[in-house]
């Protein structure tokens, strides 16, 4: 069997994980996780894809099992429990309706496989059925079979049949991934306003920043079966932790550089930059496209590959001396081909 | 679209149409009907004889040749079927196929499931097992049952002992008939299974479904038509086999002779109108499962298409 050092529960969170490690043949999914989510909070797990973000949800649903560590709801270690017993509700990325059943079975089936004595009469799951249909939004269409709605309608109806049976929490895994963009937008925002209203405790799974930025109360990045950093969308934007976390939630440009003396480095000429308390050694340099201004002197040596218009601004793509490309959005553009200097106005120092 | 193909193409189209066709025709279909020719003579001669007199223009006549040749062949194909030895054959089949049918209805939704629902070792070899029987020459399928339960066979001095007899033997037959048919029910539930993924059946159970509800509920409902399909060509092949079922019944007239067994042996005693008369009923059944196989999949590709 295998060794879960925690047997008890330290926090009474809504969800409280503990040094949860998971490892697939060779390949370790998740690398000792530690996470506390509030009770109502709307948390995102964002991460690329083998971060381990995927791992880490269905083991809080009950489909996966910790190798060790341990998973609590409200105090109680439900480690042990499968998913049947989670009372937890699971939206898959592909909706998993049962396409043989109308969406009125669909969303009662939770009910209706209760034993005699927990299952609700009847009249009462038609009338459940009715509630969900109104709370998302599609009133009327008990009747109709999945292949008949859109795909937006069908994320819904998966919503109404999880919520059906009451869960205490709501697990979502990558909800909009397989909705065009408008309709993940739409989605998303109904989504937002839906937990609103209901207030259940939800995480979902996503690997889109913006999605993740735009729903949650808090994002956790996850980067190789670790956590990266937890924090409210602003704070990761304004303080991310690492490179890997300033990239992830958005649009960036690097460059490797040497700190020494005090000063920013780049192929051996000093930057007018700060280095401030970064430690001598190899660094990297990160900021983001609007970050980036032209200099006389003391900057970047880049050559202009192309311009692009892109909203008010332009798009301007540079070729760094022994690197690879950046990308930045000017005002006025240099002409293609010219050799400028590049210097970021506002950047981070991540030590490597 | 079509008036679009160029000429050249439109017309390898049509060759290779023929072709297939042609070959079809000459291969699966002529000697199909000469079963059912040979069987009742005079029908066909009367049918012959019908045509003809179409062609004269004489539509009561031809009516009258064919229902007077259908009725002299009328008589000794039924007492050719209804022959002591041959009802026994018949009831022989029947029993063969009534259990290796639901037992490879049972087994086969079983490693299926196993297969495309579960990631466990040896999963691999799980699935070249599935497929050896399609892959061994049915005598050989046979000589196994000999050499295990044989009287000189693995289990054979137990089985004396204990007076089980179980080569030449009805009890061989089924063996052999389900080791023959098992991969049938399987290799159409697979792709099936595997296309569908586990979504639907981890969405049932967690939504509180016991491993029951959730088979009853979601798994069955959504392989059915291939599950019938399997069945169907499961049983074709139950009631058909030979070769296997050839090794290990000993050929015990009465007893040990399944449909296909009595049909050898009516032929070799040139009794050919008797042999083709059994015959014309195991193809009547390869006919039977053909039309259900169209409608099947008929509704697989309509119905079924109702997915995602």
């Amino acid at each position: 069997m295998a060794l879960r050092p925690w047997r008890e529960c330290q926090a009474l969170t809504a969800i409280s994980i503990q040094g949860v490690k998971r490892r697939f043949a060779t390949f370790p999914a998740l690398n000792g996780v530690d996470l506390d989510v509030e009770s109502g909070e709307f948390l995102a797990l964002l991460g690329p894809s083998g971060s381990g973000k995927t791992t880490l949800l269905r083991i809080i649903a009950g489909l996966d099992f910790a190798d060790e560590g341990v998973v609590c709801f409200d105090g109680e270690n439900v480690s042990e429990l499968s998913v049947g017993d989670r009372h937890v509700g699971f939206v898959f990325q592909h909706y998993a309706l049962f396409r043989h059943m109308t969406i009125a079975e669909n969303i009662a089936f939770g009910l209706k496989v209760r034993k005699r004595r927990d299952r609700p009469s009847k009249a009462a799951i038609a009338a459940r059925v009715e509630e969900l249909l109104n709370l998302v939004q599609l009133p009327g269409l008990g009747g109709r079979y999945p292949a008949q709605l859109s795909g937006g309608q069908r994320q819904r109806v998966a919503l109404a049949r999880a919520l059906a049976v009451e869960p205490r929490i709501l697990l979502l895994d990558e909800p909009f991934g397989a909705l065009d963009a408008k309709v993940r937008k739409e989605l998303r925002r109904w989504l937002r306003a839906l937990h609103d209203q209901v207030g259940l405790t939800s995480i979902f799974v996503t690997h889109d920043q913006e999605e993740a930025m735009e729903l949650a109360d808090r994002v956790v990045v996850m980067n190789k079966g670790r956590i990266e950093q937890i924090g409210q969308p602003d704070a990761l934007y304004a303080e991310p932790a690492s490179a890997f976390v300033y990239d992830f939630v958005g649009e960036s440009n690097r460059v490797d550089v040497e700190v020494k003396d005090g000063a920013v480095h780049y192929l051996g000429r000093a930057l007018a930059l700060d280095a401030g308390d970064v430690r001598p050694g190899t660094a990297t340099l990160a900021f983001r496209p609007h970050e980036g201004a032209v200099v006389e002197s003391g900057g970047i040596p880049v050559t202009v590959t192309s311009v692009r218009l892109r909203g008010g601004l332009k798009r301007v793509e540079v070729q760094v001396e022994g690197d690879g490309l950046l990308e930045l959005d000017m005002e006025h553009a240099p002409t293609v081909g010219s050799v400028i200097e590049l210097l970021p106005t506002a950047y981070r120092l991540f030590e490597r | 679209m079509s008036h679009a193909t160029p000429l050249r193409h439109r017309t390898g189209r049509a060759l290779l149409i023929g072709a297939a066709l042609l070959w079809l025709a000459f291969f699966v279909l002529l000697p199909l009907l000469s079963v059912f020719a040979q069987a009742l003579p005079a029908a066909a001669t009367g049918l012959t004889a019908g045509f003809k007199a179409i062609g004269h223009g004489a539509p009561v006549k031809a009516l009258g040749a064919i229902g007077s040749g259908f009725a002299h062949s009328w008589s000794p194909y039924w007492e050719a079927i209804t022959q002591p030895d041959a009802l026994a054959a018949i009831k022989l089949t029947l029993i063969a196929a009534g259990i290796a049918v639901p037992a490879n209805l049972v087994f086969g939704i079983a490693v299926s499931w196993a297969i495309t629902k579960f990631d466990f070792p040896g999963k691999g070899l799980l699935i070249s097992l599935v497929d050896l029987p399609l892959s061994v020459s049915p005598v050989v399928a046979g000589l196994i049952y000999v050499l295990m339960f044989g009287a000189t066979g693995w289990f054979g001095p137990w089985l004396v002992e204990h007076d089980v007899q179980i080569v030449f033997a009805v009890p061989g037959i089924v063996l052999a008939t389900i080791f023959v048919t098992f991969p049938f029910v399987a290799r159409e539930l697979i792709p099936v299974m595997t296309e569908q993924g586990r979504d639907d059946e981890t969405a049932a159970v967690a939504l509180g479904a016991s491993g029951w509800q959730t088979f009853w509920h979601v798994t069955l409902p959504n392989i059915r038509w291939g599950l019938l399909y399997g069945v169907l060509l499961c049983n074709a092949r139950a009631m058909g086999e030979f070769g296997a079922v050839s090794v290990v019944s000993g050929h015990i007239r009465g007893e040990t002779n399944t449909m296909p067994l009595h049909v050898e042996i009516l032929y070799n005693e040139y009794n050919f109108l008797a042999a083709f008369a059994v015959a014309s009923l195991l193809a009547l059944l390869a006919l039977v499962t053909l039309v259900l196989k169209g409608l099947l999949e008929w509704r697989y590709g309509h119905g079924g298409s109702a997915r995602h």
